[in-house]
């Protein structure tokens, strides 16, 4: 008991420690200035109370737009990523003789940096897109990413193409997970591949799906570098996400406190969506 | 054993976590100790000019072997006010960095060394420091002056017949277009210029672009200096249809005439490196600082670029809007040795011969000086706009006086929804006047 008791200071002791500092205290330092008016510029910062919050819900009617469309990307980016990552999962554990080769492959994108893969989207969208569509006369192809529509599906493809893979390999993980004995059983007993996947491998890998969805619902919603590089919120700032709009808010309008009071909302609310969504699928998966 | 490696393990944890505190900290102030030298350290945003700047810096240190100048460059497509936010927050101070206008002198108004007793303030032309000066004392020094208006390719306008020198105002303008337009889609330009296809290109996803350039050439009228916009409480729009008629023929005759809402993705390297460099289009709102971008891609197109009139009916119809884009500052809470390095490192890249000689020919600059009589623009845009501002022909700059985010992110993003249909041109007139007002508050 003792021995456990150090080996905890030691491993877990430097990154709790690095945790407080770098997150734990610039929390409460941000939710303390979300109650001041500061440019950012000045050293003192005003306190101003309740200004701020109230400002957000009566006139800032941007806010509300954005954290709608936010809402909208992100049911839309987890219902496909976690539905292709997983179709690439049972695709990959089939024993096929590429498989090695594809879950690399499907697995890449993730390793690219979210800017750059934005920057690379962007040529394929604008660029490729568009001389695929005059070349063949296709009129949809043309002018992505010129108005919200296309904007908004870019992102969606943007991230499954990136996170898809990233999910696979929990749900592989999962997969393999699932004693052969229970599918042969099932086998025997006459099920259809159809019915073992809904009645033994999809209650099987619940837990994976309660992974699979905290982490692409809270990604989704604090979206910024694939956000800024694809589409820079444009055009007019319809396709802007919420941590881009917090960063606008204090960067380019100069009003830090404003923006802090914004995180400080969207810090609540992910964390809400997350530990319901967290709690709800818990109550889902079975025990083996 | 066991305990001797644990022990190991914890001490390498320990001094791991704490140089991760201590570098970091008081870095300038060792190295000014050891080395006994001031440490100046800029913080500038105009990436064409990084390399040259280098340059510039060490041939000051080898005059001066006491100082040690360390040049940081965030610019470009990043965003310099965000940067240079996020470097004071650090606490990493730098001694010099760049203002904008009036807006930006309020908004830093904390951080910014007095200069109006430098050498260089009483060498500056008429009008150049009205955006670095607050309650009458100058705190900036001016970069440079810089004009646009549309650019154009003389070899193109002379292929259909046109005569650039004839375009003094708005018809004329529109009537150019007009002719031009007509020749390329009856192709009879396609012998001499088989990649060209439209007049224009303008580059509405870049909200500096429209919000800020296009927009200057109403507001300018409006405003005498980027003073009167920065103190004025509301905008009024007094040139707004002559506005809405500068925008709509550049997005009427450019590639996406037809489909308006798609010049929204058009940005600057379409315009530029992709449109006007390789004579896709014959015509782009843009300034001298695109010289070197098409030189880079075909130096005889750039040659051959001359700069036509952005004519506001109703109004001055044959000038370009000349200003200044940026200027040197120098932040009051620095040391004052590395103030005072700071202070004459500026006035001997300004005001010596090497110091001209670099501003002009390598990081072709317009001064905004006098005493430059010997060092004339090289390129062809820089001659165009040097041109327009001897005659007299310039609107100033006065986006510098907007309130902040408004040119950009309001009024900007307002005409990316006029050009998509989602906004009529009254509502984008009524919503920005409101928003300013709102600002100005």
């Amino acid at each position: 008991m003792k021995t456990s008791k150090g080996w905890f200071s030691i491993f877990v002791g430097p990154i709790l420690f690095a945790f407080i500092v770098v997150v734990i205290i610039p929390m409460f330092m941000g939710v303390y200035y979300s109650f001041t008016s500061w440019n950012g510029i000045n050293n003192n910062a005003t306190w101003v109370g309740l200004k701020n919050y109230v400002e957000i819900f009566t006139e800032d009617k941007e806010f509300l737009d954005v954290f709608l469309f936010t809402a909208k990307f992100a049911i839309v980016s987890v219902i496909s990523i976690n539905l292709i990552g997983f179709l690439l999962a049972l695709l990959v554990t089939k024993g096929l003789k590429v498989s090695n080769f594809l879950r690399s492959a499907f697995f890449l994108p993730n390793l690219i940096g979210g800017l750059i893969l934005g920057f690379i989207w962007q040529f394929i969208f604008t660029k490729g897109f568009d001389a695929v569509g005059a070349k063949l006369g296709i009129e949809f192809l043309r002018g992505w990413l010129a108005d919200t529509q296309t904007g908004f599906w870019g992102l969606v493809i943007l991230m499954s193409w990136q996170m898809s893979g990233y999910m696979m390999v929990i749900y592989i993980a999962a997969l393999q997970n699932i004693p052969d004995s229970l599918l042969e059983a099932a086998e025997i007993d006459g099920a259809g591949s159809f019915e073992k996947l809904i009645h033994i491998t999809i209650p099987l890998v619940a837990p994976a799906f309660t992974i699979g969805l905290f982490l692409t619902l809270s990604n989704s919603f604090k979206l910024y570098d694939q956000n800024l590089s694809l589409t820079g919120g444009g055009p007019y700032n319809s396709t802007q996400m919420l941590a881009m709009n917090i960063y606008n808010t204090a960067f380019k309008f100069n009003d830090f406190g404003l923006a802090q009071a914004k995180a400080v909302i969207f810090l609540i609310t992910v964390a809400a969506i997350s530990i319901t969504q967290i709690y709800y699928s818990k109550k889902k998966e079975v025990e083996m | 054993m066991f305990k001797s490696k644990r022990l190991l393990a914890l001490t390498i944890i320990l001094v791991m976590a704490a140089s991760m505190f201590f570098t970091g900290c008081s870095k300038k102030e060792e190295v000014a100790q050891e080395t006994g030298k001031v440490e100046v350290d800029v913080f500038q945003f105009k990436v064409e000019i990084a390399k040259e700047l280098e340059n510039a810096a060490r041939d000051y240190e080898a005059e001066h072997p006491d100082v040690k100048i360390n040049i940081q460059t965030v610019g470009g497509g990043d965003d310099y006010g965000a940067a240079l936010k996020a470097r004071f927050q650090s606490g990493n101070e730098p001694d010099i960095y760049n203002v904008g206008g009036p807006q930006d002198l309020k908004d830093w108004t904390s951080k910014l060394e007095d200069l109006s007793n430098e050498p260089w303030v009483e060498k500056a032309l008429d009008g150049v420091l009205s955006g670095a000066t607050m309650d009458g004392k100058v705190y900036a020094l001016p970069f440079n002056i810089e004009g646009y208006g549309f650019v154009y390719n003389k070899g193109i306008f002379e292929a259909a017949g046109i005569d650039p020198t004839k375009i003094v105002d708005y018809a004329s303008l529109e009537e150019a277009v007009k002719t031009l337009d007509g020749k390329i889609k009856a192709g009879e330009l396609k012998e001499k210029y088989p990649t060209l296809e439209a007049v224009f290109e303008y580059a509405a996803k870049e909200t500096w672009v429209t919000g800020l350039h296009t927009s200057n050439v109403a507001l300018s009228q409006e405003f005498p200096s980027s003073l009167d916009a920065y103190n004025s409480k509301n905008v009024e729009f007094k040139y707004g249809d002559s506005l809405k008629k500068i925008i709509d023929l550049q997005a009427d005759y450019s590639s996406n005439g037809k489909t308006r809402a798609k010049l929204n993705a058009v940005d600057y390297s379409t315009q530029v490196e992709q449109g006007l460099a390789i004579e896709r289009v014959a015509i782009i709102q843009q300034g001298n600082w695109v010289y070197g971008g098409v030189k880079s891609i075909d130096e005889k197109v750039a040659d051959n670029l001359a700069i036509l009139p952005m004519p506001v009916v109703g109004a001055k119809e044959d000038s370009i809007p000349v200003g200044v884009p940026m200027h040197w500052a120098i932040n009051k809470d620095s040391d004052d040795a590395s103030k005072a390095a700071a202070k004459d490192f500026l006035n001997w890249l300004y005001t010596s011969e090497k110091g001209k000689d670099y501003v002009v020919n390598k990081f072709y600059f317009i001064p905004a000086f006098k005493g430059y009589e010997n060092f004339e623009p090289q390129d062809s845009l820089g001659k165009a706009v040097k041109a327009y501002a001897e005659a007299g022909k310039t609107v100033p700059w006065v986006f510098m006086g907007y309130p902040t985010g408004w040119g950009m992110d309001m009024l900007g993003a307002n005409i990316q929804k006029y050009l998509a249909g989602e906004m009529t041109w009254d509502e984008l007139i009524k919503d920005s006047q409101e928003r300013w007002t709102k600002e100005r508050s």
